[in-house]
């Protein structure tokens, strides 16, 4: 039972892990905490919703689908936004959330408030310790895991990646050395909208698929979303452990409120955050 | 402090059409206005902390609710008189608020803000979960109005309304006395330039912290009104949408202005209401609006009026 | 003349850099010092150090036999230290007025400005002469505006010694030379002892009564303005730079 509990909660966090990522590179480039972020979520599970189910499409083509969609919306809000308000991260944090309510709303309006099942791709599992760990969430873990080496690789390898760092250290000097900070921005929002829509897309199947499905993702990977990727890997994954244990042998109403306290003592203790910057 | 008299002419026709209402008006836009009233409280409130010391905060709707139920409670449970549970409810938040901010006004803006936001959703947990106290979502009801006071009746409607209408009147004047004194100075130093503040000799911290206490307590205050005007209450009032809605207003009247928010609630409230028949359609206007808000004119309202005086070649 | 400020053995390590290496010196009360040095010696960051805004890693601040290290920032300010910074810090949303107004008001709480308040802005806004802009918006005004209105801020507090960190950068010469005439006037009419870290030479030896100098975190002299300009190591710590260009 107690091991249940544990899968769940990586499934979970690590799902948070990947929103946090994205949220950690925006802000460490931006300052902003980037709430639309939630809403992508959304708008990307049912992208890839009628993609399963109105154009039959297979299930890993309609995750990249929403991939890319994310991505687009997540380039378009930075250049058209966020962009205009660079240097007031105040206005940048309320156009956010309010962003966040457009989308989220916006898919009450379009498809209604009721869930919808999204289909399973993946039958079967493995049998392990009394339960069967499902084929799907093996999948989710996989992913992110995958996901998580390939952003790491590419902050540290690649050419684009080290301009997104020294940016985040020092956005000034980064301009002075020749760093095109629009690109930079550009390509942290990009890489934010993939991770959520994967987070959204990955869960989807295993949950469901409804309008207020990013709240509190959202809420809960801006815990996590302090740091360096290492840093945001352990924060998610910490949250989400702490959740799904917590729900069974503390309590199941407060479970979303144990990301309160977390988030006061981590940051009580780390101030700055945790692990750094990235 | 210098008042000019015509500065007073617009706000005293707005208190001459409150005053009227009751006389005027049906049931229905008395209740409207009452809540507008609440909310413009509220927005002020919120503007003393955001507006005005600067750090936004998303758990005042948390405060208002706070409020709303000790005062319940007192008065259903402990067999309080409204009298007493009215100022007992403010100091409660304001006590819970010196607690919470205390460590958390150590955070930088973005940190405390998503902290506050927290803090908000738990508490509105902690209403919805604890049953046996709160009655959780079934709802707090029968919750007496407030005892006779110098004869009058506050079961009948318009006493109650201008029992709220007195008590915005006095907040509003004891925020703006706040916000015109040294302390209201000190706030805005700490807002404009924090380390500057620091080295004038101003204790940040202290005044961060008692200036989000406040901003609390009165919150907690408004709730108490709530409380025993509508006499029914229900956690989802007061869910992480109603500090939303107070952060919108306060955007749309202009922060840092006391009047602009407690206008741009006034406004927000009514609008709200116009549009009751279509929920998520409200929701989706509101976020665009404000997003023009923040496209057009980011100062609110009073941007805008600050535009137009400029224009005109008045002095700014 | 006792010292106003006492500085024993100051240090401060930033990880692996040594930024203030075993610093020490006194201030006599009413007197005019000036810390010159190479950039990245570590003037700011003994700045910093005494006005509270970092904390040392070992040494003691005395402000008048009172010991100040590790104190909070504001609390060193209500003992009677002011200071500008070197990247301007300013009330930009506040008219000229208020802002100098906020000075008094931090370091005297009063709930309501009193009118020897008032009387105490006017007169600082005469002496620095920022009567014309008294209602102009801080943001809008020039570099060294703000900067005359971060002092003349400064002065509000009623301060005992004011640390003035590169004040003269980006002036014109013509606003050295008022500068140069309002400090003495601070120093000589109010009695500020004043500590000045400046770039510009001529400023400082002509306003100086002593100088100190720092170089990689360490004092390597200190004396009268004459005995600093003709030191044999003061001389290579800043030509040190110039023979490098000059061979490069």
């Amino acid at each position: 039972m107690i091991f249940q509990q544990i899968i769940t909660g990586i499934i979970v966090g690590a799902s948070y892990a990947l929103i946090a990522l994205g949220l950690n590179l925006i802000w460490s480039i931006t300052d902003i905490p980037d709430f639309s972020q939630g809403g992508i979520y959304v708008i990307a599970a049912y992208v890839s919703y009628f993609a399963v189910t109105l154009a039959r499409v297979p299930f890993f083509l309609a995750l990249l689908a929403a991939m890319a969609v994310g991505s687009v919306i997540s380039f378009i809000l930075e250049k058209f936004l966020y962009k205009r308000w660079r240097g007031s991260g105040r206005i940048q944090l309320l156009c956010a959330i309010a962003l966040f309510f457009l989308l989220s709303n916006g898919a009450i309006l379009l498809w209604t408030p009721k869930a919808k099942i999204f289909p399973a791709y993946l039958q079967g599992g493995i049998p392990m310790f009394g339960f069967v760990l499902s084929f799907q969430r093996i999948v989710v873990l996989a992913v992110s895991t995958l996901l998580f080496i390939i952003v790491f690789l590419f902050i540290q390898k690649t050419k684009m990646g080290k301009a997104i760092r020294a940016a985040s250290q020092d956005r000034e000097v980064a301009q002075v050395v020749g760093i095109n900070i629009d690109s930079v921005n550009s390509m942290v929002f990009i890489i934010g909208g993939a991770l959520s829509s994967t987070a959204s897309v990955l869960i989807s199947p295993l949950y469901a698929v409804f309008p207020a499905m990013g709240d509190l993702p959202l809420l809960k990977a801006l815990v996590g979303g302090f740091g360096s990727v290492a840093g945001v890997l352990i924060g998610g994954l910490g949250l989400g452990l702490i959740e799904s244990l917590g729900s069974v042998y503390l309590s199941a109403a407060y479970q979303h409120g144990f990301a309160f306290f977390v988030l006061l003592i981590a940051l009580m203790f780390f101030p700055k955050g945790l692990f750094g910057k990235v | 402090m210098r008042i000019k008299l015509k500065n007073l002419i617009a706000p005293a026709i707005v208190v001459l059409v409150l005053l009227l209402i009751p006389q005027l008006a049906s049931e229905y836009v008395i209740y409207v206005v009452v809540l507008a009233m609440l909310y413009a409280i509220l927005a002020g409130s919120y503007d003393l902390i955001t507006g005005y010391t600067g750090p936004l905060t998303f758990c005042h709707g948390a405060f208002y609710g706070l409020g709303a139920y000790a005062s319940a409670l007192l008065t259903l449970k402990a067999g309080f008189s409204f009298w007493l549970a009215f100022p007992a409810s403010g100091i409660i938040v304001f006590l819970f608020a010196a607690i919470v901010g205390y460590p958390a006004l150590r955070l930088s803006g973005h940190y405390f803000a998503v902290t506050t936001f927290f803090f908000g959703h738990f508490i509105y947990l902690v209403l919805l979960n604890t049953v046996k106290l709160t009655n959780g979502p079934m709802g707090l009801r029968d919750i007496p109005a407030p005892t006779s006071f110098l004869g009058i009746n506050f079961h009948a409607l318009s006493a109650s309304y201008y029992l709220i209408l007195v008590f915005g009147l006095l907040a509003v004047v004891l925020l703006f006395l706040l916000v015109r004194s040294g302390v209201g100075k000190l706030l805005v130093s700490i807002r404009e330039n924090e380390e500057l503040s620091e080295a004038i000799g101003v204790n940040t911290a202290f005044y961060k912290v008692l200036a989000f206490s406040i901003s609390g307590g009165v919150a907690g205050l408004t709730g108490s009104m709530f409380a025993h005007f509508f006499r029914l209450l229900h956690p989802t009032t007061f869910a992480w949408m109603t500090s939303e809605m107070v952060v919108i207003m306060a955007l749309v009247g202009g922060m840092g202005t006391l009047f602009g928010p407690i206008i741009g609630a006034g406004i927000v409230t009514l609008i709200l209401e116009l549009m009751r028949f279509a929920p998520e359609l409200r929701f989706i206007i509101w976020s665009v609006a404000i997003i023009l808000v923040l496209i057009i004119e980011p100062k609110g309202l009073m941007g805008i009026v600050g535009r137009l005086r400029v224009g005109q070649g008045g002095k700014r | 003349m006792k010292a106003i400020l006492e500085i024993n053995n100051l240090r401060k390590r930033f990880g692996g850099v040594q930024a203030v290496d075993n610093v020490s010196f006194s201030v006599e009360e009413g007197s005019r010092l000036g810390i010159i040095g190479p950039n990245g010696a570590g003037k700011t960051t003994t700045f910093n150090m005494i006005s509270g805004a970092i904390k040392p890693t070992s040494g003691t601040i005395e402000l008048a036999g009172q010991r100040i290290s590790g104190l909070k920032p504001h609390r060193i300010a209500k003992l009677g230290v002011g200071r500008t910074f070197q990247n301007v810090r300013a009330f930009g949303q506040l008219s000229v007025y208020e802002h100098v107004l906020t000075g008094a008001v931090a370091s005297q709480f009063h709930f309501m400005p009193t009118p020897e308040q008032h009387e105490e802005v006017e007169r600082i806004l005469e002496l620095t002469r920022l009567q014309e802009v008294r209602e102009a918006k801080v943001c809008d005004l020039t570099i060294a505006a703000q900067k005359k209105i971060t002092l003349a801020t400064a002065l509000a507090t009623k301060p005992r010694l004011l640390l003035l960190d590169e004040l003269m950068a980006g002036l014109t010469f013509v606003e050295i030379e008022e500068t140069l005439e309002l400090l003495r006037k601070v120093n000589k009419e109010m009695g500020v002892t004043l500590i000045v870290v400046e770039h510009i030479m001529k400023a400082v030896m002509g306003l100086c009564e002593r100088i100190i100098v720092l170089d990689y975190g360490e004092m390597i002299a200190s004396g009268t303005p004459k005995e600093v300009a003709n030191n044999k190591a003061v001389i290579e710590a800043y030509l040190g730079e110039e023979v490098e260009y000059a061979r490069g």
